[in-house]
């Protein structure tokens, strides 16, 4: 599913893209299975945060790869509290 | 200076490495890509061991370069001024250590040069073979040298007064011990342990490594300049 919002990427130095939910869906289900999460449940957190994202972005024309990362691990958060740990680290491990 | 007591300074030089953190943080960022991306546990232990491997390689590398020139340069009596300088060095690296080890914002960003980070970063995405994944190790080691350039120095200078036989045994605890940070992630992540919480520890204990680390540096720093430059400036006067 392809939305037309306009991802604006870190730093601004890359140009901007569409929104690729598969892609959103992928990073949160790894941060899942990085902390041992079944798999099955891995993907069921991933649909329902990817999902609450999509409503997020609904309402905005253009967001930073920065803002769908916080709304998400805000989203993970409730879910599963130590993948958004790791989701929230992984820009900021070395 | 006694066998015993150079050893001692190379075990110490080597703990205070194996405090640096870098090496850490990319392993500990590539078993997260790697358990994430559905590898087996058996793989995931061959590519972390893999990357211990590089990290153990390169160390091992480097100190036996440093030394090697510093034999070539200065023969078997080291002056006084390469003492003075190499724990110049070391107090140096210590202060910087205490003031900027880690970066002032959430997470365990360290203060190295962002393209080098971004350069780990991206390579460990990409890490899906062991060879790949040594090939890791030894850039981590590269990345941190900022860091680990005094203890080396310092190793380098103490191994290259030794007999044959024990500068083999020093390049050994040297190397050994500066992989014990990574050894022991190693071990938590094969057993099991989940990353988050290895990174939370890791987080959560960032300021106390950093202060170990300084504090590691300057010590090492003092006795050396007792030892090698007060010491034989005092006793023969």
């Amino acid at each position: 599913m392809t939305l037309s919002v306009d991802i604006v990427k870190r730093g601004g130095k890359r140009p901007t893209e569409s929104f690729e939910r598969e892609k959103l869906h992928s990073s949160i289900v790894a941060a899942c299975l990085s902390v041992r999460t079944p798999e099955g449940q891995a993907e069921n957190i991933a649909h329902t945060v990817t999902d609450a994202v999509i409503s997020w972005l609904e309402l905005r024309p253009e967001v930073t790869s920065q803002d769908i990362r916080i709304i998400a691990g805000r989203h993970l958060k409730s879910h599963h509290p130590e993948a958004a740990y790791l989701y929230e680290q992984h820009r900021i491990v070395i | 200076m006694t066998t015993f007591g150079s050893l001692a300074i190379i075990a110490l030089a080597a703990l205070v490495h194996a405090s640096f953190q870098l090496s850490v943080s990319v392993l500990t960022l590539l078993s997260g890509h790697a358990i994430g991306a559905k590898h087996s546990q058996a793989k995931v232990l061959r590519l972390t061991t893999s990357f211990v491997g590089g990290a153990g390689i390169m160390t091992l590398f480097i100190l036996t370069f440093v030394s090697f020139v510093l034999t070539r340069v200065v023969g078997s009596s080291t002056p006084e001024y390469l003492w003075a300088i190499g724990s110049g060095l070391l107090m140096g690296v210590g202060i910087a250590v205490w003031a900027f080890y880690y970066r002032r914002q959430k997470g365990t960003s360290l203060w190295i040069p962002r393209s080098m980070a971004k350069y780990l970063s991206d390579r460990t995405k990409a890490t899906k073979q062991s060879t790949e994944a040594f090939g890791l190790g030894l850039s981590s080691v590269i990345g941190e040298l900022i860091f680990i350039a005094a203890p080396i120095v310092i190793s380098a200078l103490v191994l290259i007064h030794l007999q044959p036989v024990w500068q083999l045994v020093g390049v050994g605890i040297y190397t050994v011990i500066s992989l014990f940070s990574l050894v022991v992630v190693w071990v938590l992540i094969g057993s099991g342990h989940t990353l988050s919480r290895i990174q939370r520890w890791r987080e959560e204990n960032k300021y106390f490594l950093q202060f170990a680390a300084g504090s590691g540096l300057l010590v090492l720093g003092f006795f050396v300049y007792v030892n090698q430059v007060l010491g034989p400036t005092l006793g023969g006067s």
